[in-house]
């Protein structure tokens, strides 16, 4: 078995002890992010990427991931305890998560959650594990032009699923696209859209604007509004296990919720927050007591935990195979890898093996130390919930600025991190989403040399794009999906998941 | 009376405007040579576009007829505007004052946007912080802090 034999020695990278300490670490911040309301894994990984500069790249990224898959663990506490989403992957386990809580049954509540994300993001890891190696082989097969409609496939999936304005979505594409090719075009060294701003030579760095839409701004945004007292669930911890009953009700929806959640999780855009939603809809489909969905049903937690989880797993595939991020915090990875000399794609997995298997096993090892540090520390998390804001606030003002300054010692960076915090804020009062800006900000120097590649192929034909067949059946795909929601159906179903989301 | 898409639709359509303008002046180029502006000037088209067609689809739908102000109704929008003056000032103090004497100063103002702590409190918190994040990051992750008017002595 070749695969067990490339996972055995992805375990042996991943249990060197720096990485262990790296991946306990990820695992931790993650799980505090996740806790903590108005600081997202997307803020926190920024913050930190400067930070593992110095470490190794395979302990760095080990550590990035354990971010963001502990984010998804940490929001699901918040949920269930105080209604509180920890980010929004976690909005679904509101539903039933808070309501079982009420009823004195959190303890099973917090354990099935983290049981089911155990399971799911096992189950996830096995799937990257299977399906990324055949995927990266059909990739090497790719040029310019396959990879330039690729990244128009992305961005449409991405402003599709983004739920809300699809027409604003795009609008934040195109912006981004704009954003992602300021600085110095390599091929004529001449500056695009610096307004004689040195730091903008290099290109907008991506941590700052990522730390401004979505640190800055949404400390903005809790800043306006006026206090009012977060009521945490005074309930004692009997039994955090769920009984056999639970298990019962949870087994299949957390299976379920693991296999719905991958294949989500592949597709560009917010993977993670719609999985958890169709999750919880496939549920109370399939349940025979639909009337108890809302009211406290397990199923109703156990379904969409899996899915946000599993998807963390499914969003590493096009990353590591194709190079193409799907979602904000892969962006951030491919800024990271792009730092550390290993630029992802379908040659990662034969160049860099300990980068590739060494990130994949350390999730596993990371889902089991989730398991283990989650269910006895849910006492300290209530903790820290209790920080007020008023204390809380000025402190993560405080991470994004020292995490902004040290990328380069340049307090113009910080500069530039307030601009886009502002706009952030404002994107979020006018409901126009962030998520499309950033990765069409990833993608658009890419986008950019692959077409002027493509076009330089063709001798200045564009239809290069439609000759080839990869290619036509891609922009094919495109067109459906700008045509799909005129559909009055899937304008319904759309719109619904974007008014929960924006609850 | 506009509704607000209407009011972010034509910020948009300025921006997209410059956009274009702007890579016009960098060179669009042709086909078989795209210019610098190539990419760009297409992007802020397609943007230009979409933002007249957000503007005129709120003209059809007339369910949304919130006002540009009433996004902040009852906000207190002030505090934003105050810690979004502090940040700068920060922005500016960092290099020339340090970063232990200006985040001290910032913290003590920050913790009083939203809480009634009494002076002390403030001040033992934002020493602490102070104290904490610059053992954190300039002692262990070795970020290089600016050390201002401290230059030379620590």
């Amino acid at each position: 078995m070749d695969i067990l034999h490339h996972i055995f020695y992805g375990l042996s990278v991943a249990l060197q002890p720096l990485n262990l300490l790296f991946c306990f670490i990820g695992v931790l911040i993650g799980t505090l992010v996740g806790v903590l309301p108005g600081l997202g894994p997307v803020a926190a990984i920024s913050l930190l990427l400067p930070a593992t500069f110095r470490a190794s790249p395979v302990a760095s990224i080990i550590m990035l991931s354990g971010i963001y898959y502990g984010a998804m663990y940490g929001g699901s506490t918040t949920s269930i305890l105080v209604n509180i989403p920890g980010e929004a992957a976690s909005v679904v386990t509101c539903f039933d998560g808070y309501q079982m809580a009420r009823k004195g049954r959190a303890g099973p509540a917090l354990g099935i959650a983290a049981f089911g994300s155990f399971i799911a993001g096992t189950l996830g890891v096995v799937g990257l594990a299977f399906m990324a190696p055949p995927l990266a082989a059909m990739a090497l097969k790719f040029g310019p032009p396959e990879y330039f409609s690729l990244m128009v496939l992305g961005l449409t999936v991405l402003t599709f699923l983004a739920g809300g304005s699809m027409l604003k979505s795009l609008m934040m594409a195109c912006f981004g696209v704009v954003v992602g090719n300021v600085g110095l075009d390599l091929m004529t060294a001449r500056p695009r859209f610096t307004f004689g701003w040195d730091i903008l030579l290099d290109g907008v760095g991506l941590v700052p604007v990522v730390m401004g839409l979505f640190g800055i701004s949404e400390v903005f945004l809790n800043v306006e509004e006026k206090l009012s007292g977060r009521e945490i669930f005074k309930t004692a911890f009997k039994g955090l296990l769920p009984n056999l009953r639970d298990w019962k009700e949870s087994i299949w929806p957390i299976i379920r919720g693991s296999g719905l959640g991958f294949f989500l999780g592949i597709l560009p855009g917010g993977g993670a927050v719609i999985s958890s939603f169709v999750s919880y809809g496939v549920e109370k489909k399939l349940s025979k007591h639909p009337e108890e969905f809302g009211k406290g049903a397990i199923a109703g937690v156990a379904g969409p935990e899996s899915a946000n989880n599993a998807a963390t797993a499914g969003a590493f595939i096009p990353l590591l195979t194709l190079g193409l991020p799907s979602n904000a915090v892969m962006a951030i990875l491919l800024g990271a890898l792009m730092i550390y000399n290993m630029p992802p794609g379908p040659r990662l997995i034969t160049s860099h093996p300990d980068l590739f298997w060494g990130v994949i096993s350390s999730m596993y090892i990371g889902n089991l130390m989730l398991l283990v540090l989650n269910l006895p520390l849910i006492g300290l998390w209530v903790k820290i919930l209790k920080v007020p804001y008023p204390v809380l606030f000025p402190l993560i003002l405080l991470f994004c600025l020292i995490g902004a300054y040290s990328l380069n010692n340049n307090p113009a960076e910080v500069g530039l991190m307030l601009i886009f915090g502002i706009l952030g804020y404002l994107m979020k009062k006018f409901k126009y989403d962030g998520a499309p800006l950033v990765l069409a900000m990833v993608l658009g120097p890419l986008m950019d040399n692959s077409l002027r590649q493509s076009l330089l192929m063709s001798g200045g034909s564009g239809m290069i794009f439609f000759t080839r067949p990869i290619c036509l059946v891609i922009l094919g795909a495109v067109a459906l999906i700008l045509l799909f929601p005129a559909l009055p159906l899937v304008s319904r179903v759309r719109k619904r998941v974007g008014e929960s989301e924006g609850n | 009376m506009r509704n607000t898409d209407q009011s972010s639709s034509l910020f948009w359509l300025v921006v997209a405007i410059g956009i274009v303008l702007l890579s016009m002046r960098y060179g669009v180029g042709t086909l078989h040579e795209p210019g610098p502006g190539f990419i760009t000037f297409f992007a802020g088209a397609i943007l230009i576009v979409l933002s007249l067609a957000l503007f005129f689809s709120n003209f059809r739908d007339r369910a949304d007829r919130s006002s540009l102000w009433s996004l902040w109704a009852g906000l207190e929008t002030g505090k934003i505007l105050y810690v979004i003056l502090l940040l700068v000032a920060y922005i500016f103090l960092l290099k020339p004052v340090g970063f232990l004497i200006s985040t001290f100063l910032l913290l003590v103002l920050l913790f009083r946007v939203k809480g009634s702590y009494r002076l002390k409190t403030v001040l033992l918190m934002s020493l602490l912080v102070t104290a904490g994040s610059y053992l954190v990051f300039e002692i262990w992750l070795k970020a290089q802090l600016p050390k201002g008017i401290f230059e030379g002595i620590i």
